[in-house]
């Protein structure tokens, strides 16, 4: 796939970098949250419900204001210049967000207009990604009759058609069957060893543990532990072995308090 | 026998789907309490009792001058007006019994009889139609009942009658559509049917205003005389529910008996059929949705500006049941307008008649489409995570509402051309002016909601609703005072300017949406 999009700022600093980015609805969603993310890495950003991931992720987007923090996407200031931060930036929700009357091309024709991608250029990289996820055959298929998972097929190569130096995926496996999962897996490896920093959130432990280089654990808000499975594991307790008892370690109600203390 | 229903009986299905049928007229009122809901609808009842007063003793007066013979007209075009309308309010009904599924996968699923599970939603799907017309029939019932005597009570019977009639029809015709064209199809043909049949009475009464003289004259004549064997003989099979709403006893007993043995034939011979369509519509998802040629060449050619505008017609253009809506708009206002124009009779009277109706047409039309637009964005999260300012999207969808709005008003504009070309003229600028107006109200007062909501989107804000209603009536009185050639014209436009600077986003006003 040709590289497109986002050459000037591509070599400038870390990847993603939030220092001190404050949420609050009411009570505060996230909390003086620092985290790095590099180029070329696959973080996976894992927490119980509601701990403040989706809240990061759409600050991180541009679709959430922070009331406080900064945040810094290839060295542009994401709170002061927006739109350079977006252009290089792509963000998949846990809900596809398509328009069921248009068909998976005219989708991405129309997400290539918006980050302004050359037309020939979008024309080539959305028949490559059609074929890649196995959309081809339904190219001129309305989004409206698709399933979840074609839909979050459709989303995903609306997320890579600008071809984005940084991608936030907010549970992109959640209800994709087994053959999906792996389709989707595989390209986003795929993008990380291409250079693109590749931000993820997930429930399904597994995926995090296969896929992340490092793993950062929010709770209340808080990162409360950041590095990679061996780090923290060493965090946890060496009789914790998998990600799963790690996690249900690290955000025990006794052991986020006495971390607190 | 007890007042609590045994789980899993028929009574306890029909409070579980009437209890559903509450929730979504409570949800029609935001966030009030029950309660407060409660109060609204009683002190409507209570509204409408006191005009039903005034307007029961009119009909007595055309009763006694007319020897007794006037109201029968009267009642006729009433009947003739709601029974169309439960019909389509059942239409309505039914299509979301099929595709708004909610709990009848669980229903389905559970061990009760199919025919139990749609008999319940079609009796929910008869109040619901009643109720939307019993607050304004019932009142005049009772008014009736207490100055002309109790055989007007029969109002009630024939009702709730005509309710499940026309929940009958309009489950049988839904699910015939759904055999007859597939799950797709039918759900945006019965949406378009319901809208139809619902103003079919309105639409009939324009037909016959813009008939010619001599046409209505006859038609009028062959009412008055009833003559046997005819369509307008008040003994004939067509007249039974008229009869039967003005008291005949005889005719109550038949019009009760067809409507009950059409209603349940309906649940019984089509309960397996309901279930089956639900399952279908359900899988609507594995259906291919191909409707654009295999073959189509790709070929990406659009720019950002393009891309957000042909995104928009795309839309558009894709929704047969938006456009009928729309199209209702000007088939509504247009033939009044001729009206006007035949009662003034001189040519240059289409100045003032059908010019000012295109404006009116032009500012909902152009508010119908920005509210699309802007407030049922499918993936505002989407657009506000692209490189693009708000502002930007923004012009480019009030760009995009250009073409739709000229394609749809075209043909009015050219028929007023060959008329009088410089009555056109001034209203394709006071047109303009108008659409802009109201594009901009729906712009800086966003009502977020689904794109089938089109029609009830002032719901969310009775104010937005008013002021572009107020905008449309300004710039139309505008176009009529500019074509007299009067100086008083200024006053409209001042008005509609200062109404726009007023609702401007940094005046203050905020809507406040349900």
């Amino acid at each position: 796939m040709s590289e497109h999009g986002s050459g000037p700022v591509a070599a400038a600093g870390p990847a993603l970098r939030l220092s001190g980015l404050t949420k609050t609805f009411g009570k505060p969603a996230v909390e003086r949250l620092d985290l790095t993310v590099r180029a070329g890495e696959f973080y996976a950003l894992l927490g119980p419900n509601g701990a403040g991931k989706t809240t990061t992720l759409r600050m991180v987007a541009g679709l959430l204001p922070a009331d406080a923090g900064e945040i810094e996407i290839f060295g542009v200031d994401a709170r002061r210049q927006a739109i350079e931060a977006k252009r290089i930036t792509a963000w998949l929700p846990d809900e596809p967000m398509l328009y069921d009357k248009l068909d998976p091309l005219e989708y991405l024709e129309f997400v290539a207009g918006l980050w302004g991608v050359p037309p020939e250029v979008a024309q080539e990289r959305a028949v490559e990604l059609l074929h890649v996820l196995g959309l081809w055959e339904q190219r001129f298929e309305r989004c409206e009759g698709f399933s979840r998972g074609m839909k979050q097929k459709v989303a995903l190569a609306g997320a890579l058609i600008h071809n984005p130096k940084l991608l936030m995926l907010d549970e992109p496996l959640t209800g994709l069957d087994a053959a999906v999962a792996r389709q989707v897996k595989d390209l986003l490896v795929e993008r990380v060893r291409a250079g693109a920093a590749i931000v993820l959130t997930t429930h399904i432990l597994e995926v995090a543990e296969r896929l992340a280089d490092r793993i950062g654990i929010i709770h209340h808000g808080r990162l409360i532990a950041e590095g990679t499975l061996a780090e923290l594991r060493a965090v946890a307790g060496e009789r914790h072995s998998t990600l799963e008892d790690v996690f249900l370690e690290l955000t025990r109600p006794d052991a986020v308090r006495s971390e607190a203390a | 026998m007890s007042l609590t229903p045994k789980p899993g009986s028929f009574r306890w299905l029909l409070a579980h789907d009437l209890r559903l049928s509450w929730r979504r007229f409570q949800g029609m009122f935001g966030k009030l309490r029950p309660r407060t809901v409660a109060l609204i609808v009683i002190c409507a009842l209570v509204s409408f009792h006191a005009l039903a007063w005034s307007f029961a003793n009119t009909l007595v007066d055309m009763d006694t001058e007319g020897g007794g013979q006037l109201y029968y007209p009267a009642l006729a075009a009433g009947v003739l007006f709601v029974v169309p309308w439960l019909i389509s309010q059942s239409l309505s009904g039914a299509t979301r019994a099929l595709y708004s599924r909610g709990d009848l996968d669980l229903l389905l699923a559970s061990p009760l009889p199919a025919h139990h599970i749609l008999g319940a939603r079609a009796i929910a799907i008869a109040v619901e139609a009643v109720a939307s017309v019993s607050i304004f029939i019932l009142p005049l019932a009772n008014m009736l009942a207490l100055t002309r005597g109790v055989h007007w009570l029969a109002l009630y019977p024939s009702l709730a009658a005509a309710g499940l009639f026309a929940a009958g029809i309009g489950i049988l015709i839904t699910l015939g559509l759904f055999k007859l064209v597939g799950p797709r199809r039918t759900r945006v043909l019965s949406q378009v049917l319901a809208t139809i049949v619902g103003a079919s009475f309105v639409l009939g009464l324009q037909v016959l205003n813009v008939l010619p003289h001599d046409t209505r004259e006859a038609v009028v004549t062959a009412i008055d005389r009833s003559q046997p064997g005819t369509v307008f003989d008040r003994n004939g099979p067509l007249w039974l529910p008229v009869r039967a709403a003005a008291g005949d006893e005889n005719a109550l007993a038949i019009w009760v008996t067809l409507s009950l043995v059409l209603f349940v034939a309906t649940v019984l011979f089509t309960g397996r059929l309901f279930a089956s369509s639900v399952v279908l519509s359900a899988g609507e998802s594995s259906v291919s949705s191909s409707r654009t040629p295999r073959n189509r060449a790709i070929r990406f050619r659009h720019s950002r500006a393009r891309a957000l505008r042909v995104k928009e017609w795309r839309l558009v253009a894709r929704d047969p049941w938006l456009i009928s809506q729309i199209l209702l708009q000007v088939i509504y206002t247009l033939p009044v307008s001729v009206i006007v124009w035949r009662a003034l009779g001189t040519q240059s009277a289409i100045a003032v008649s059908v010019a000012p109706a295109i404006v009116v047409i032009a500012s909902q039309i152009s508010a119908s489409l920005a509210w699309l637009t802007i407030s049922s964005e499918d993936a505002p999260d989407f657009l506000a995570s692209a490189p693009v300012t708000r502002r930007e999207v923004e012009r480019r969808k009030l760009e995009a509402i250009a073409l739709p709005l000229a394609m749809f008003l075209a043909l009015p504009l050219i028929g007023l051309a060959i008329f009088s070309p410089v009555a056109a003229l001034w209203t394709v600028l006071f047109a303009t002016c108008a659409a802009l107006s109201t594009a901009l109200l729906n712009l800086w007062h966003p009502m977020p909601g689904r794109r089938t909501m089109v029609m009830r989107r002032h719901s969310q804000s009775k104010i937005v609703g008013m002021i572009e209603h107020l905008l449309s009536l300004l710039w139309a009185v505008a176009m009529v005072l500019a074509v007299l050639g009067t100086a008083f014209v200024v006053v409209p436009i001042l008005l509609a300017l200062m109404v726009l600077w007023f609702n401007r986003p940094s005046a203050g006003f905020r809507v406040h949406t349900a």
